[in-house]
Order: structure tokens, then C-alpha cells, then sequence
């Protein structure tokens, strides 16, 4: 239970977050902040796939999933710092 | 008709409007204003534009200017320097005293707003000078009226954030 309450909290904060860097990337035109953006969003999702990782028709590919999330964020994260 | 022709002047007197502004000027009813504000948006005279909490009302022919103007108010230091400028003249070093950072910053913050096209360099003497192409009553209007919510706080300290990485980089 605890368990999903913390997976609840940080998908909410993401997304917070995602909103937040498109609002800063309309205001400034930052590539960065869109590309900052996009990582808290894959953040959430990947958050979200993790939460249904119980699922059946999910349980067998979420390793893949959250790797490939995991790899986007980073590349993301390492593109604003690359453009920024 | 005559009212909405009040309106359209007093939106091109003063571009970068408040609507409760509109309202204190044309001293009559809010929906008045309203009724007539849509009626000129529609027909395209005007448009208005949020930033921050506030929306703001331009001439139609302002909007190519409007995202000049958006990305020039996207930080609290830019925000000061304007607000400086809209004073008249100043140079960097009489920037960086009254905005309170340093001169490499308002240099960076300077360049930026330079390359955006909303402020102008001019030799003077020995010394550069630097004055806004905007009118200064308009951003001074803006300004006053200018506040934030809690996502653009949130999201300015982000652009500040990114800007200071940008800038330790310059130095």
C-alpha cells in the first residue's frame, strides 16, 4: 500500500513538473525546458507502467518498458543540458 | 457604436491594457466593456494575451510584437532592466547598480535582449548606451500591472535556473 502511495505522489509531482517546463518553455522558448518537459512526462509514465506492473497484460514486458523510459529521460535530460 | 469606437482609441492609445484598466477608463459597466471588447476581437482590431495572472489588450497590428515582449518579461532580472529602461538611457554599469546583480550579468541579460530586438546600443561619448525599441509606456504599463501564479513562479525558476547555467558558461 505504501508502496503505491509513494509511485501516486511522484506521478503527480512529474507531471506537476512536465507542466511546469512547458509553461517555462511558452514563456521563454527554451528548447530546453521542452526538453526537460518531455522527461518529467516519461517520467510519469514509466511511474504509471511500474504501478501496473500486477497487471497481466503488462507484467511480462515492464522490464523493457521501464528500461526504455529510463534510457528516453536520460538522453531528454542530456539533450536540454546540450541545448540549453 | 460610438462606445466600441472609445474603446478601439483608448486600446491604441494605450497597447498592453488591462481589461479592469479599460473598464477604470471608459467608466461604465463591465459588461459593456466586455460586449464590446468581443465585438472588436472578433471583427480582429484587437487581440488580448495572458501573461502571468493578468490578460493584456493590444491593437491588432501589436501581435508580432507580442512574443518578443513575452520572452523579454520571462524572468524577474530582464523583468528590472526594462523597467529601468523604460526611464530612459542607462548604461550597464547604471543597470547593474539599480537592478542589483552584477555588470557580467546584466551584460549577459543585455546581449540576450539585444538579439531579441527589444533593446538598442548606442555609442555615447566613451561609453554604450542602451534604450529600449519598445514604447516604454507600454512596458511600463505591462509591468504594473505584471503577477505571477504559483506554476509561473515555479516555471521562471526554471528559465532562471537554465539562464544561470548558460551564463557560468559564458564566463
Amino acid at each position: 500500500m505504501m508502496n503505491e502511495v509513494l509511485v501516486v505522489g511522484s506521478i503527480l509531482l512529474s507531471s506537476l513538473l512536465a507542466f511546469v517546463s512547458f509553461v517555462a518553455y511558452r514563456r521563454s522558448r527554451m528548447r530546453a525546458t521542452l526538453y526537460l518537459s518531455f522527461a518529467f512526462l516519461l517520467w510519469a509514465c514509466k511511474k504509471f507502467v511500474e504501478l501496473g506492473h500486477t497487471a497481466l497484460w503488462i507484467r511480462r514486458d515492464v522490464g523493457n518498458i521501464v528500461d526504455a523510459l529510463e534510457l528516453l529521460i536520460l538522453l531528454l535530460i542530456l539533450a536540454a543540458l546540450w541545448k540549453r | 457604436m460610438n462606445r466600441r469606437k472609445e474603446i478601439f482609441q483608448i486600446i491604441k492609445q494605450n497597447p498592453g491594457i488591462t481589461f479592469r484598466q479599460l473598464v477604470r477608463e471608459v467608466g461604465t459597466g463591465i459588461g459593456d466593456v466586455q460586449h464590446h471588447l468581443h465585438i472588436l476581437e472578433e471583427e480582429g482590431l484587437v487581440v488580448s494575451r495572458r501573461l502571468g495572472k493578468r490578460r493584456y489588450i493590444f491593437p491588432s497590428s501589436f501581435e508580432r510584437d507580442w512574443e518578443k515582449i513575452m520572452i523579454a518579461l520571462s524572468t524577474k532580472t530582464r523583468r528590472k532592466i526594462l523597467l529601468n529602461l523604460s526611464n530612459g538611457p542607462k548604461t550597464q554599469s547604471e543597470l547593474a547598480r539599480e537592478v542589483g546583480v552584477t555588470q557580467p550579468t546584466i551584460s549577459y541579460h543585455l546581449k540576450f535582449l539585444l538579439k531579441l530586438g527589444v533593446v538598442e546600443e548606442k555609442r555615447e561619448g566613451r561609453g554604450t548606451v542602451y534604450t529600449l525599441s519598445l514604447d516604454p509606456e507600454m512596458i511600463k504599463r505591462i509591468l504594473s500591472e505584471y503577477e505571477d501564479g504559483i506554476i509561473g513562479r515555479l516555471s521562471e525558476g526554471l528559465i532562471e535556473l537554465l539562464n544561470a547555467l548558460v551564463m557560468n558558461d559564458d564566463e
